[in-house]
């Protein structure tokens, strides 16, 4: 063994951690994130001879994202996606309509956080959206950083990461009182 | 884009403080007569909050698992180039240098059947057919030191397996293995657990009596494998009759 692999594993592994984040977010049903982290390792490791230099818990997270897609493009399955405007239909109780009172979202969402049930209700947030609130929310990336791996306009990632996270909010409060939860 | 999707985009500007000071101050100012867009900060507040629960550190032996498929990755790249570089060289070498090449061209057309499946060995020595899985966890076993003299198995009776460090698992021949190190007395070895068989070796001995068991010496590493719906296979620098007994005091499933 040459010492590329150390100066691989040098490089690299620091991010482990986030490549993690990526990879439970991004694994489709049925995909292990440990599998997924261990492949985007193994990509990495064989494009490290082309690899330049830079920002490597971005060119880590990228592999991470292309890889979940290979997986689930060879699984031939698609993500549950749930249309936006659906979403917001199916939450009678934030469309405040006709001067009625309504329990303010944020605090409904605030009361009573649960991580699984953040999971769940991230889940049904349309892809573009949960990508970027992964990438940036939990993985800790800049949206200058997400912007590059998702190859889109910075202000896009924001506006993205925007509304996604106010659908979260909606969803995981629309839970909140449809399982009569604080 | 209508004025509430620039409206909208403005928000996350505002959010994420990327607007200058002037934009800045109108929104700022906005926000408090502007009910319907607080509460839009406040739910941005309230998912991004949500998001941060979604955190969570790596599993423990993730890290290993990496740098140990890694290391494997690393090691048959080591093998097969050692073999396969003259080819790559004879595509830029000057007109002699290529002669040269080509008057040795089936030697190494054999040298470069035999990279693509020979592996690296205890010891670093190199040797014929071994199939990924095993070659895997040979490879992990290699780390084990061989027991210390007047330790080695058959071990004290009253001894007990302690397992030494995390599982690890890996892929290795689109096969997916979960490794444990046990320590028994002075003696280490290698159990590997799968959900698919464990392929042999050529020069693997099948174990009469036993189903679909096989043992096999790799260097310095014995190595016994009982294949069934859950197979195993225990590595360990020891020789073969000792393997079996430290087989036989280890959990093997």
């Amino acid at each position: 063994m040459g010492a590329d692999h150390r100066a691989f594993l040098d490089a690299t592994l620091p991010h482990l951690d986030v490549v993690y984040q990526v990879a439970r977010h991004a694994a489709r049903d049925g995909q292990d994130p440990d599998d997924l982290v261990q492949e985007t390792y193994l990509r990495a490791y064989a494009g490290f001879g082309t690899y330049r230099g830079g920002n490597a818990r971005a060119w880590l997270a990228a592999i991470c994202l292309n890889a979940a897609r290979s997986e689930a493009r060879r699984r031939r399955r698609r993500p549950w996606e749930v249309p936006a405007r659906a979403l917001l239909d199916a939450l009678p109780s934030v469309r405040a309509d006709g001067g009625e009172a309504v329990p303010d979202v944020a605090d409904v969402v605030l009361a009573d956080l649960d991580a699984a049930a953040v999971s769940r209700c991230l889940a049904r947030l349309p892809e573009p959206q949960r990508l970027c609130i992964v990438l940036m929310d939990v993985a800790g990336y800049t949206a200058r950083e997400t912007a590059e791996m998702l190859r889109c306009p910075r202000g896009t990632v924001l506006a993205r990461v925007h509304r996604g996270r106010r659908k979260l909010a909606q969803v995981l409060a629309e839970a909140g009182v449809s399982y009569g939860q604080p | 884009m209508d004025s509430r999707d620039r409206d909208h985009r403005l928000l996350a500007g505002f959010l994420a403080g990327t607007l200058g000071p002037a934009e800045a101050r109108r929104w700022d100012e906005h926000l408090l007569e502007c009910e319907q867009c607080w509460r839009a900060v406040r739910e941005d507040r309230a998912g991004r909050q949500a998001a941060g629960l979604l955190r969570q550190p790596a599993p423990p032996g993730l890290a290993d698992r990496v740098v140990f498929a890694v290391e494997v990755a690393a090691s048959a790249r080591t093998v097969a180039p050692r073999h396969a570089r003259p080819g790559s060289q004879a595509r830029t070498a000057r007109p002699g240098a290529r002669l040269r090449w080509l008057a040795g061209a089936g030697a190494l057309a054999a040298g470069l059947a035999v990279a693509l499946v020979v592996v690296l060995l205890p010891g670093g020595r190199v040797t014929g057919s071994v199939p990924a899985a095993v070659a895997a966890v040979a490879r992990y076993a290699r780390a084990i030191p061989p027991p210390a003299r007047g330790q080695s198995p058959p071990v004290p009776r009253q001894a007990v397996p302690v397992q030494v460090g995390h599982p690890v698992t890996v892929i290795a021949g689109g096969q997916r293995i979960v490794v444990r190190t046990w320590r028994l007395g002075g003696a280490e070895a290698v159990v590997a657990v799968s959900g698919r068989p464990f392929p042999m070796p050529a020069r693997a001995q099948a174990i009469s009596g036993a189903g679909m068991a096989w043992s096999s010496r790799l260097g310095t590493l014995g190595l016994y494998c009982r294949n069934g719906p859950i197979s195993v296979l225990v590595a360990a620098p020891v020789p073969a009759a000792e393997l079996a007994l430290l087989a036989a005091r280890l959990p093997l499933a």
